[in-house]
């Protein structure tokens, strides 16, 4: 079972988004911002890590930044889900190392096929 | 309503420094319980929500038309979802405007007492970047892969 960390500091976004990801079978481990997520990240490897962006303490481009600064990390999916759309911020995120981005709200059977793309 | 002409060049009557910063307060005041209001009701929303589509998941597979059903039940439950992330972008929203009154309120206060030498009164800085929520309507939002 793959398992996924799902960061978000909404805790209705993280109840949507572990609901959606385990009804189709992964493994989810919830963070509350940033840090808790690096935190988390440390202790265990992740099959792919699902952040939002506008979070207190450590945002979702500096989490993912962090995250490829890791040895467990350097090619692990991470996808940034977020209400941020405009292009600036995109390629902010794809300059720190994201797999890709996703605005919200998201899609569930649409998030699980993206999923499904790139987590290995 | 009676609308009156406001002197720019003037600084603004310190009473009526007051009543704006009230009323902006005031404002400030009511999206807190708007934002307390949208939780509950998202909690609730999300209660009935997993609670629901866990029970219908647990009925036991059924051919016909009561399978049919079941899988049409819970199909749609799953497209709610989208709506269902209303509250998450409602506090954004709010909470990007309450820094803004802030910003507003603060200012007023600062420029009308700016007479009396006290330079010590701080200013809660406006947000730096526009609202970050510029959606118009629950519609899932795109996906791009790098």
């Amino acid at each position: 079972m793959h398992s996924i960390l799902a960061v978000d500091d909404s805790a209705s976004m993280r109840q949507m988004v572990s609901f959606t990801l385990r009804n189709a079978g992964f493994d989810v481990v919830e963070a509350v911002d940033g840090e808790d997520a690096f935190d988390k990240a440390r202790q265990r490897p992740f099959d792919l890590v699902l952040t939002d962006q506008n979070m207190p303490r450590l945002d979702g481009i500096s989490l993912t930044r962090r995250l490829r600064e890791t040895d467990n990390f350097k090619t692990t999916p991470i996808l940034i889900l977020t209400t941020e759309s405009s292009e600036q911020m995109k390629q902010a995120g794809r300059s720190a190392g994201a797999t890709g981005w996703l605005v919200k709200p998201f899609n569930p059977a649409k998030l699980i096929e993206v999923i499904r793309k790139v987590v290995r | 309503m009676e609308l009156r002409p406001v002197s720019m060049d003037r600084p603004l009557p310190l009473q009526a420094a007051a009543d704006l910063q009230d009323n902006l307060l005031m404002v400030a005041n009511d999206l807190d319980r708007l934002q307390t209001l949208l939780a509950d009701a998202c909690d609730g929303l999300l209660c009935g929500f997993c609670v629901t589509t866990g029970e219908l998941r647990a009925l036991p597979a059924a051919d016909g038309p009561a399978g049919d059903a079941v899988a049409r039940a819970i199909s749609r439950l799953s497209d709610s979802v989208i709506a269902l992330q209303f509250q998450d972008m409602a506090t954004q929203l709010i909470a990007h405007t309450q820094q803004r009154l802030r910003h507003c309120t603060d200012r007023i206060a600062h420029d009308a007492m700016a007479d009396d030498g006290d330079d010590d009164y701080l200013v809660t800085e406006a947000p730096s970047r526009p609202n970050p929520v510029t959606q118009d309507e629950m519609d899932a939002g795109s996906v791009d892969l790098f």
